[in-house]
């Protein structure tokens, strides 16, 4: 309705400004001018708008539910400043959201906990020890795959280490602690059961998201590599560069970009191991609920399981999620300047 | 590097010439020979580390409980009382209740989903689509931040969808990488092609469905794809909003079925035979689990064989 408010308008706004040209001084035309070129970049936006109003239409269903499930949740972010007499065992949310205290005390409470810090270095050790270990080993597995002269074995190869990709994490685990088992298990009677030792769960963590990640993640690898132009091998062979020599200065500087955007992705999720994986590793023991807690396990105990401190654990994901944000920003500042591509 | 297996004319060729060195091909030197072979074999390591837990576990699900210490790679003591257990026997009405339940939320989500995202792609594909800029951003925010699990869970309670399938249908709805995706792919798509069909009288409904989607079918078919593994797989949100309890039980989905079971909450402890098969009815219904993602594998194969669209989307 608007827009073709300013259809109808546009016209006469010119015709008056024509004859006004002649007599008016000049800087009156250059404002005229504006308001004319305004006018129609308005007209423009309405012609579009009356082009493509149909299939904007298009839009409104993703629209709703982003509005309700991605949006609302975010002015969730208030629940964050409210007093310890929010109680949802007495009273709904919105009553709750509407009466009682507000307070800043939940931020400045996670600064004071020692389950944050403990939890805040966990999930940074494990993350850190993926960065150095899963991430090469998909590109050292990519590598391998390229280097194979059959392309049948390194396809049959490449599926066979994609499988534990489309298990879950709960019969991945499954799998793991029945191999581990200390009474039946082919590993476990060796080593004990290790699943259930404190010592032994961001090893298994990290190897665990290996075993079932690093064959996937080695495909957008493999497929950068297959890209590269075979005749820069034939060269580097005529010249006498043996295999290493190839992968070294050849392979890896050809897929720097992308192993320079997946490492950017990755540093910029460090905030988060994946819950499902780490909270199904938890209930194996009880042991490890204690000293072996992520930021995401802990907010998920504290608040669905106990239900204890809503306000506090909504600050605590606030927290996280800020802190997720700035490592993107940063993250995609990264990319635009050096890839000439953002993240998304 | 082409290998030249003609040896040199002159003589007889004997079975010892094979180990001369021919002049016209460019050898390998022995360090490159070493490394094709450690290749090789650390490649097959690899495979051996992925394929031997499987083949351990699984054969579990085909085993005697009282022999499972002996199991190796195949099943010592083969039985099917396992499956029988789940499939008709005593746990089979909360298995069959948990597959409906994951059946269910997969098929509405995976069209739900993948509808509602390629339809809101198609307009934002347009270079002169109104606010087009505006509109991305309205949802690539949600990607970048979120106040964390405790408003989704509060928003969920206050719609009452708490225990109920619906609030992880609802939730996993809006997918922003995948309407990036088709996004992209829609960009490829000449406009000559619906320049004609609009010149036919096709209205925006029949343009989208009857040419821009079968036009589209691989990145659709792609994303489905994602779409039904993840949700197939994945049990994080019904950790959220499905109580791990009893009075939990009939809204769980398979993954996370598996889940409750795999912690003993869910034994009879009084069912002798359960107790000593434990081990063996949870692979057995492991397995039952991956026989849909198995069916749709050589999917997989076509997919991981045909260049890898979503990757070259996205990398």
């Amino acid at each position: 309705m608007d827009n073709n408010l300013q259809l109808t308008e546009a016209p006469a706004a010119e015709a008056a400004g024509v004859p006004a040209e002649a007599t008016a001084p000049p800087q009156v035309t250059t404002v005229r001018q504006q308001t004319a070129e305004q006018l129609g970049f308005w007209r423009d936006q309405g012609k579009r708008a009356k082009k493509y109003w149909k299939l904007l239409l298009f839009i409104i269903p993703a629209a709703l539910f982003t509005l309700v499930f991605s949006y609302i949740p975010m002015l969730g972010v208030l629940f964050a400043f409210k007093g310890p007499e929010f109680d949802l065992t007495k009273a709904d949310v919105m009553w709750n959201l509407t009466h009682g205290s507000w307070t800043l005390t939940n931020f400045t409470h996670i600064f004071s906990d020692p389950s944050v810090g403990k939890a805040i270095a966990n999930t940074l050790i494990i993350n850190v020890i993926r960065l150095f270990l899963c991430f090469p080993l998909s590109i050292l597995i990519a590598v391998m795959l390229s280097e194979l002269k059959q392309q049948w074995l390194a396809k049959t190869v490449l599926i066979i280490i994609t499988i534990p990709n489309f298990l879950s994490w709960a019969i991945v685990i499954g799998i793991w602690s029945g191999f581990l088992d200390p009474d039946f298990g082919i590993l476990g009677k060796i080593t004990g059961h290790i699943m259930a030792d404190p010592n032994w769960f961001k090893p298994l963590v990290v190897f665990l998201s290996a075993w079932k990640g690093a064959g996937w993640g080695c495909i957008l690898f493999y497929s950068a590599i297959m890209a590269i132009d075979k005749t820069y091998y034939e060269s580097a062979t005529l010249e006498g560069a043996n295999k290493l020599q190839k992968m070294w200065y050849l392979t890896i500087p050809s897929i720097l970009p992308t192993i320079a955007l997946m490492l950017v992705l990755n540093i910029s999720g460090m905030m988060a191991v994946g819950f499902e994986q780490v909270w199904t590793m938890m209930k194996v023991s009880s042991d490890l609920f204690d000293s072996q807690m992520t930021l995401d396990t802990y907010l998920y105990n504290i608040s669905i399981i106990h239900q204890e401190d809503i306000p506090y654990a909504t600050a605590l994901g606030v927290a996280n999620g800020l802190i997720a944000l700035i490592l993107m920003l940063v993250g995609n500042a990264i990319t635009t300047k050096t890839l000439k591509r953002g993240l998304w | 590097m082409e290998e030249i297996k003609t040896t040199p004319a002159q003589g007889k060729r004997s079975f010892f010439d094979r180990f001369k060195k021919n002049p016209n091909k460019i050898h390998e030197s022995v360090a490159d020979k070493i490394l094709s072979v450690v290749n090789i074999v650390l490649l097959l390591f690899g495979v051996v580390i992925t394929i031997f837990p499987l083949l351990n576990y699984f054969s579990l699900a085909f085993n005697d409980g009282a022999f499972n210490i002996d199991v190796v790679l195949f099943p010592v003591q083969p039985t099917f009382d396992s499956f029988r257990y789940i499939m008709s026997g005593n746990g089979a009405a909360k298995f069959w209740r948990a597959f409906g339940n994951s059946v269910f939320i997969t098929v509405i989500i995976t069209i739900g989903s993948n509808l509602v995202e390629a339809m809101a792609a198609y307009p934002l594909s347009k270079k002169d689509c109104p606010c087009r800029s505006g509109i991305m951003m309205f949802f690539i925010i949600t990607m970048l931040f979120s106040a964390g699990i405790i408003p989704i869970y509060l928003l969920m309670l206050s719609f009452g969808l708490i225990n109920n399938l619906w609030s992880i249908i609802l939730i996993s709805i809006s997918n922003v990488t995948h309407l990036l995706y088709f996004k992209t792919f829609f960009e490829g798509i000449p406009s000559d092609i619906e320049e004609a069909a609009r010149l036919d009288g096709a209205g925006d409904l029949q343009l989208f469905f009857l040419i821009i989607v079968p036009m589209s079918l691989p990145i659709i078919g792609s994303c489905c794809f994602f779409t039904i593994v993840g949700t197939w797989n994945g049990y994080g949100s019904a950790l959220l909003f499905i109580p791990e309890a009893a009075d939990g039980e009939p809204n769980m989905p398979l993954a996370y079925y598996i889940y409750y079971f795999m912690n003993k909450s869910a034994l009879d402890k009084n069912d002798s035979w359960l107790m000593l098969n434990t081990t063996n009815v949870e692979a057995a219904m492991m397995f039952m689990s991956i026989v849909p993602i198995i069916l749709m594998y050589p999917y997989v194969v076509r997919y991981i064989k045909s260049g890898l669209q979503i990757g070259s989307v996205k990398g």
